[in-house]
């Protein structure tokens, strides 16, 4: 018997054939020696496993296995009932109160720089706007306007954690670019 | 809400209802209840019992957060059954992936030795007490192939037709039938030689 006669005397085991199908493989059984003894066959072991499938007892204690799955499912609503933000509530109390300070900060060495406080040795004139300030605090951002024939360089900065809509557009500016 | 000591006779039905209503002692007891009957059918399919418990108790959470969708079609402890079910077979996929197939293994899906064994005629496990018996298809169940394994277990013990272990197992009704019928072979063939064992 090739493989695909031998799956379909398992459909037939199995009452998996259409009843045309299962007629005619019927006969086959009854008349063909080596088919009948493989029937047997699975029906002995569909027979010896239907039911017994082995037993075993979770090993630790209703008490202790309940609290493992109430642990996860306390964890899990607490994290599904969290806003975006998961950091704790202090980490955001030091961001509101850090983000003024670092803008403050920030305005006051610009300041420094345009009133030329600071002695610098004299650069080429193509080279004096080239001085670059990185802002490195994440929750600042900042816009900024230079009129060279004004003399002028403006700075805005904001908190980016109160404007959170603008968090993605200002990607590119985080690192403001002061010449 | 009633008090614990009632529990334990109220029905599961009754325990189903109050549990989608948020009443997690409901919940507990279920889990109670059925609880080793997951982690058995978790051990059946996986083989290891770190990674039963694991998957069975992730079942009971999923099974708390789905429970609205539980219409009441089958019985809990079949719904639940098939949560962990799935589990393992997602469990299995990832295991896969990282393990490679075995020359043997790759023949045992290939029916490479199956198809030439002889017919076993005399019935191994008659005169076995059911305790035996069990033990004996647990060691079987322990030799065969993953693939072979859990299409027994779905089809003989979970009771689901051949296309349905197709959709779970996500291949082929052909593919099916031929690792099932490898697997009874190499069953039938396991369990006559634990008899010749016992014999000898």
């Amino acid at each position: 018997m090739n493989e695909e006669q031998l799956l379909q005397l398992q459909a037939w085991v199995d009452g998996e054939l259409p009843e045309g199908e299962a007629r005619r493989l019927q006969r086959q059984i009854e008349t063909d020696p080596e088919a009948r003894a493989l029937v047997e066959e699975l029906k002995m072991t569909k027979a010896f496993l239907a039911g017994n499938e082995p037993e075993y007892t979770v090993p630790d204690s209703r008490e202790f296995y309940w609290s493992q799955v109430k642990r996860e499912i306390d964890r899990q609503a607490a994290a599904s009932a969290q806003p975006a933000d998961s950091r704790p509530a202090w980490t955001l109390g030091w961001r509101r109160l850090l983000a003024p300070v670092a803008g403050l900060a920030l305005i006051a060495f610009l300041t420094v720089l345009s009133l030329n406080i600071v002695e610098r040795p004299k650069l080429d004139e193509s080279l004096q706007h080239l001085v670059e300030v990185e802002n490195l605090d994440e929750h600042v951002g900042s816009f900024s306007y230079r009129s060279q024939a004004e003399n002028m360089f403006v700075v805005w900065l904001y908190n980016k954690d109160l404007e959170p809509a603008a968090d993605e557009e200002s990607d590119m500016e985080d690192d403001a670019v002061l010449q | 809400m009633s008090s614990q000591p009632e529990i334990p006779k109220v029905p599961d039905e009754v325990l189903v209802r109050r549990a989608q209503d948020g009443d997690l002692v409901a919940f507990e007891e279920l889990v109670a209840r059925h609880r080793d009957k997951l982690f058995a059918r978790a051990i059946s399919m996986m083989r290891n019992e770190d990674e039963a418990n694991d998957l069975s108790q992730e079942a009971w959470v999923k099974g708390w957060q789905r429970l609205k969708q539980f219409q009441g079609e089958s019985s809990f402890s079949t719904w639940m059954t098939r949560i962990v079910i799935n589990l393992c077979l997602d469990q299995i996929r990832k295991n896969k992936r990282q393990r490679a197939e075995s020359i043997q293994q790759m023949e045992e899906d290939q029916g490479g030795v199956e198809r030439h064994m002889p017919t076993v005629t005399v019935n191994p496990t008659e005169g076995l007490e059911k305790t035996e018996l069990r033990a004996r298809i647990d060691r079987a169940l322990n030799q065969l192939s993953y693939e072979h394994r859990t299409v027994l277990v779905l089809h003989e013990f979970e009771d689901l037709e051949y296309k349905e272990v197709a959709k779970r197992m996500q291949c082929s009704i052909g593919t099916v039938m031929s690792r099932l019928f490898y697997a009874r072979r190499r069953m039938a063939s396991l369990m006559a030689s634990y008899k010749r064992e016992e014999l000898s």
